[in-house]
């Protein structure tokens, strides 16, 4: 019984592969974009106009603050209903392109803190203007610091895209979904589709393990 | 949009949001603790000296950590009847919650135990304090402190994706705001309250944590 | 060219940091203040450069008066060299891109023209072997001669130095001292917070005592030293003196 529901599986193997293929398109688009805005949310976060960084506060809040699914169900659901039509695959890169902006957000923002008072000072004292004092100084020291906690966020990035499967995108959880519908055996299903995921992301949790153990040493 | 938001469908489905609100609430507060549970265990495995014992420990929490709760669900979901246990969806939805964050919450106590300073060791061998004494006057006291913030972050986490399970029909709040989508055509109307609810616990958590370190900072500490 | 005139700064309302604070520093002069830690030494040095904002009273440094509004506070600072005591050198730079970096972005300054600068004065501070080395490779006492070349690359007209050897291993400050001296004997206007009273000894041409916020004494150095005036000043040398 066993190995014919792994025979019959195989049949579904290319499914599964445009599955994983979709996953890994969704997650590195959504990390391109967010990392854009992210890191303009981290800037504007750690900067100087209160009232500016007050409302990129509120606004990154609301969206840690519910769930992503209900997040990707406004985007599908509600945005049409303003006159926005959107593909589901755009709903879904949409969504998960400003959870990861907002996630990203408060990381680069808290890199930008960590970066010693002493740094600014002595920039300061040098005269450079403030975008340059950014550009050149606290923000490649401030990447640097963060850099585990990016890793970290884009594992999570490819593992929140499986909730998009919820609006019918084909990822790897969703090809699994259909598969299990015709090959009742949820153990061996999403058991290769776990697989397919930890082949993914775990030399990630790997490399963050080893940059953070890297930054804890040079601070030394 | 908000313009014309029917506040009156909120009102006749606040029987059934509350519901779901409260769903939510024990749901996520019973697999916050089997999480507890699990990640001491877990944890104290995979600081021992034991290989043996260690090994399925950290596969366990890798395993976890590399894939989605969405995944893991559905595992459980169509698999434990394969195995011949049938559970209701709730409690499917429970131990996967449980299970998911445990590994977290391992991860967390063990960088708890790991950041304090191999000193405090030494110095509490040096003093002649027995090994239950060590750990309960001097390394605990010391590793518990800085893991609170994340572990209620954690329990932030949990909470948000407890949503999931609307995915395999348990009922809360998420679920409940699809339904008030999907039976009034009134996604706004639905998918708002949902989110309230879920931002009213957010700020909760969050409002925990902030009070947490207010009052629990060491004197000299930033 | 640095002039304050009963300056007064407060941190918060409580808090009264500088009192009435009344000095001259002529150019080509080299100002040393000491004082017990919490005197207020470093709020002084870290004024002149508008690090530090104050409350009541003027100071005016090289012609500009830094209590006037929307001072053109980085014109005034490329005009002012500071070094730290935590030296504050930019880690994910090599010595040579600390010193050249602010040259070629705020000055202008051409790429080779600042690398010949720069190269010119790290020889100078003795780091000529040195240049392409990233900060945590070198010693306390490097990093800090890095940061005074740092500072002088920008060819300022004042150069501020607070405690810049009290982050220093013993025998890593007649390095730094020696070059400090040799730009004192340059002729460059210099305010030295330091307790170092050897180097005050050697090149100051005067001594300033601060105490509680206040100025309590100053004078050159071979009154200063052989014969203080006030007891506070005399306690403050007996201990600094007598290790």
């Amino acid at each position: 019984m066993f190995w014919f529901q792994v025979e019959r599986l195989l049949n579904y193997w290319p499914l599964l592969l445009k599955g994983l293929g979709m996953t890994v398109s969704l997650s590195l688009i959504s990390l391109l974009i967010g990392g854009v805005i992210g890191l303009l949310f981290g800037i504007i976060r750690a900067g100087r106009i209160r009232w500016l960084s007050f409302v990129v506060g509120l606004y990154i809040d609301l969206f840690r603050g519910t769930p992503f699914l209900v997040q990707v169900f406004i985007c599908f659901f509600i945005l049409p209903s303003v006159g926005i039509e959107l593909s589901a695959f755009s709903a879904g890169v949409l969504a998960l392109s400003n959870l990861s902006a907002c996630f990203i957000g408060e990381i680069v923002a808290s890199g930008i803190k960590a970066v010693p008072r002493g740094q600014s000072e002595a920039a300061l004292s040098s005269g450079f203007r403030h975008w340059q004092q950014l550009r050149l100084i606290i923000l490649p020291q401030a990447l640097r610091i963060v850099r585990p906690s990016l890793v970290g966020q884009f594992i999570l990035l490819v593992k929140d895209s499986s909730v998009i499967s919820a609006i019918g995108i084909m990822d790897l959880t969703r090809s699994g979904w259909m598969i299990v519908q015709n090959i009742p055996n949820g153990l061996l299903i999403f058991g290769v589709v776990g697989v397919g995921y930890f082949i993914i992301c775990y030399p990630m949790i790997f490399l963050a393990r080893r940059m953070e153990r890297r930054n804890q040493s040079s601070l030394l | 949009m908000l313009g014309n938001l029917n506040i009156r469908v909120i009102f006749e489905y606040f029987p059934a949001l509350w519901q779901g609100f409260l769903n939510t609430l024990m749901m996520s507060g019973l697999g916050f603790a089997g999480a507890m549970i699990l990640g001491i265990i877990a944890c104290a495995l995979t600081i021992q000296p034991l290989r043996w014992l260690r090994a399925p420990a950290v596969a366990y929490v890798d395993v976890i950590r590399a894939t989605p709760l969405l995944a893991q669900l559905y595992f459980l979901y169509f698999g434990l009847p394969r195995l011949g246990i049938l559970l209701p969806e709730i409690l499917i939805g429970i131990v996967a919650l449980a299970l998911n964050s445990g590994a977290y919450v391992a991860e967390i106590i063990r960088s708890g135990i790991l950041a304090v300073p191999r000193g405090q060791f030494e110095a509490s061998m040096s003093s002649g304090l027995t090994y239950l004494q060590r750990m309960r006057f001097i390394i605990l006291p010391q590793a518990i402190r800085p893991t609170v913030s994340p572990l209620i972050g954690q329990a932030i986490v949990l909470v948000k994706d407890s949503s999931l399970l609307s995915l395999i029909s348990v009922v809360e709040l998420a679920r409940v705001g699809q339904q008030i989508a999907l039976d009034r055509f009134m996604p706004v109307e639905g998918l708002a309250a949902t989110a309230a609810g879920f931002l009213i616990i957010y700020y909760m958590l969050k409002a925990l944590a902030a009070l947490w370190s207010r009052f629990n900072r060491l004197p000299g500490q930033a | 060219m640095i002039r304050f005139q009963g300056l007064n700064k407060w941190f918060g309302n409580a808090l009264h940091v500088l009192k009435d604070i009344d000095l001259d520093v002529a150019k080509g002069e080299v100002v040393v203040v000491c004082g017990p830690s919490g005197s207020g030494k470093s709020t002084l040095i870290r004024c002149v450069n508008g690090l530090e904002p104050f409350q009541k009273g003027s100071l005016t440094v090289d012609g500009v008066d830094l209590g006037a509004k929307g001072v053109a506070l980085r014109d005034l600072r490329m005009e002012v060299g500071f070094v730290f005591q935590q030296f504050n050198l930019y880690p994910h730079k090599t010595a040579l891109e600390n010193v050249t970096l602010a040259p070629i972005h705020v000055r202008g300054l051409s790429k080779t023209e600042a690398v010949e600068r720069g190269e010119a004065l790290l020889a100078k501070v003795g780091l000529a072997d040195r240049m392409n080395n990233y900060p945590s490779q070198l010693s306390g006492g490097q990093q800090q001669r890095v940061a005074i070349a740092r500072s002088l690359c920008m060819q300022p007209k004042i150069m501020l130095f607070d405690e810049p050897t009290s982050a220093l291993d013993p025998e890593m400050i007649t390095e730094v001292l020696d070059v400090m001296v040799s730009l004192a004997k340059e002729g460059m206007t210099m305010m030295v917070v330091t307790h170092e009273m050897g180097f005050a000894r050697k090149v100051a041409h005067r001594v300033v005592f601060m105490d509680q916020g206040a100025i309590v004494e100053s004078g050159e150095p071979a009154s200063f030293f052989g014969n203080p005036t006030h007891d506070r000043t005399r306690d403050f040398l007996s201990k600094v003196l007598h290790h």
